[in-house]
């Protein structure tokens, strides 16, 4: 009986080694480092905001209610606080990516008005601004990618024997991770309507 | 035989899904890689020459890739991919930029590291797409557009004020600076290269020109003349009294797989020297920085 204490306790003591606790703690940081990233690309788009609409409302004037859901959908994400906290609270993940969602859209109606409106879309500044919006809406894309993926590795460290039992014994969860908000809209085929619509940009 | 039908059907199922997987990302075979033939050799070599002088003066790197197409992937994926596998850039300096140009899609992008970022803005970027490459692309002048674009692309980087390269010497020894001088194989090919030149020269002249090799390539190796003399006089020592490998045929063997070794020491000096400078980047990384355009 004795001995076989001593050989558990040995055990124990080996497998301490090698129970994954630092594993989770570097790809825990990871997960920290890539969340920042992304915070930091949809700030970046957050702060081009403005200067968008201002240079949109010169040439447009008349589509107030996109440029204002434009607006109101960037106050909503500036009212967020994103930190690292929101990874370990999925209710307030889901907050965070449905406001970033909603400033995706609005921004997506917002370039299809633009459409209509040629003197704006050969004005320079708008030219520029739309470059710098897709080149950040790419970092953005690049940037959840690379979260989406220390986070699978995360949570494969702390899904499988026998590292779960460490993150159990310390707290640790599986953490939130991106989904496609509007999974029913891209799911269905387009609806391709050759009928002109008469009330699309006039309001 | 019904496993071995098995496991061949599942391996012809797996090379099926290989088919269907994104476009493979070529290997860095140089600064330019053009895999339509759409550029000519003297276009190519024109450009890799830009672009290796600029390397040697400012640091950073411009490699230039031509695919048919990016299909499935969209081009801005795909020259991430790209960027990612061939780090082009200096380390930590992140000071890459990528030209990919999709010929059959009639897409491009400009791939910006970060560390260009400052300079080669998205906005920049994209100007240089659309007013400097695709309207030579448009006319059909896909060598003109891209010479173009990378002499602008090396403009723009010009301003921004980045660490200055390295010294040539270790720029030119970019691969011999990876040989190990303790690394068994190169021991194994100075005595092998030492035994070949005894055997023609004889034992004095062979031991003093193995010498002489050893420590030409030590002195590439560490740039340091004492330690190039030490080499030198090392490989002397060895070639004058190691034993004559006629004893056992086995050697003889070895003799030729080892002759693949002391060339991967003495072989690469030549081409380092040439081209392999930016084959395989720097390690610089990308964040999805840059412009698309098309035409």
């Amino acid at each position: 009986m004795r001995r076989l204490w001593t050989v558990l306790a040995a055990l124990a003591t080996l497998s301490l080694t090698n129970c994954g606790y630092n594993a989770i703690q570097s790809q825990d940081e990871q997960i920290k480092s890539s969340w920042s990233e992304v915070v930091n690309q949809y700030q970046r788009r957050a702060d081009l905001v403005p200067n968008l609409v201002n240079s949109v409302k010169g040439f447009a004037q008349q589509e107030k209610d996109v440029l204002l859901g434009v607006t109101n959908a960037r106050a909503k994400v500036g009212s967020i606080q994103a930190t690292p906290e929101v990874l370990n609270d999925p209710a307030a993940f889901q907050k965070f990516q449905a406001a970033q969602g909603e400033l995706t859209n609005a921004l997506s109606r917002l370039l299809v008005v633009t459409e209509n409106y040629p003197q704006l879309k050969s004005d320079a500044l708008f030219h520029d601004l739309m470059a710098q919006l897709e080149g950040t809406e790419n970092r953005i894309t690049v940037a959840r990618n690379r979260y989406i993926k220390t986070v699978q590795d995360y949570n494969v460290t702390v899904r499988s024997f026998p590292t779960n039992l460490t993150a159990m014994a310390f707290g640790y969860k599986e953490k939130p991770n991106f989904t496609v908000e509007n999974e029913k809209a891209i799911s269905t085929a387009p609806k391709v309507d050759f009928n002109p619509a008469p009330s699309a940009p006039a309001k | 035989m019904s496993a071995a039908r098995a496991s061949i059907l599942a391996l012809l199922l797996c090379w099926a899904c290989a088919a269907f997987a994104d476009v493979a990302v070529p290997p860095l075979s140089g600064r330019v890689v053009d895999q339509t033939g759409t550029l000519s050799s003297s276009d190519v070599a024109s450009l890799t020459q830009t672009i290796r002088n600029f390397e040697l003066r400012k640091g950073s790197q411009v490699a230039v890739l031509i695919v048919p197409t990016t299909a499935p992937e969209t081009i801005e994926q795909y020259s991430l991919r790209v960027a990612e596998a061939w780090k082009i850039g200096r380390k930590k300096i992140d000071d890459g930029a990528l030209l990919v140009v999709a010929k059959d899609d009639r897409k491009l992008r400009i791939e910006v590291g970060y560390g260009l970022e400052g300079a080669l803005t998205d906005v920049t970027s994209k100007r240089i797409i659309d007013e400097i490459i695709t309207p030579r692309f448009r006319s059909g002048d896909f060598a003109g557009g891209i010479s173009a674009g990378v002499d602008r692309i090396i403009r723009v980087v010009d301003g921004e004020k980045l660490p200055a390269p390295e010294p040539r010497q270790r720029q030119s020894s970019g691969v011999l600076s990876h040989i190990d001088p303790f690394n068994p194989f190169v021991i194994f090919g100075v005595f092998v290269v030492g035994t070949v030149l005894r055997t023609t020269l004889g034992r004095l002249m062979g031991s003093i020109a193995t010498g002489g090799i050893v420590g030409v390539l030590a002195w590439l190796i560490a740039g340091s003349l004492a330690a190039s003399i030490i080499a030198a006089m090392i490989g002397f020592v060895i070639t004058m009294f190691a034993e004559t490998p006629t004893s056992s045929t086995g050697r003889g063997g070895g003799r030729g797989w080892s002759g693949g070794g002391s060339y991967s020491g003495g072989g690469s000096s030549s081409s380092s020297s040439s081209d392999s400078g930016s084959s395989g980047g720097g390690g610089g990384s990308f964040g999805g920085g840059g412009a698309s355009g098309s035409w």
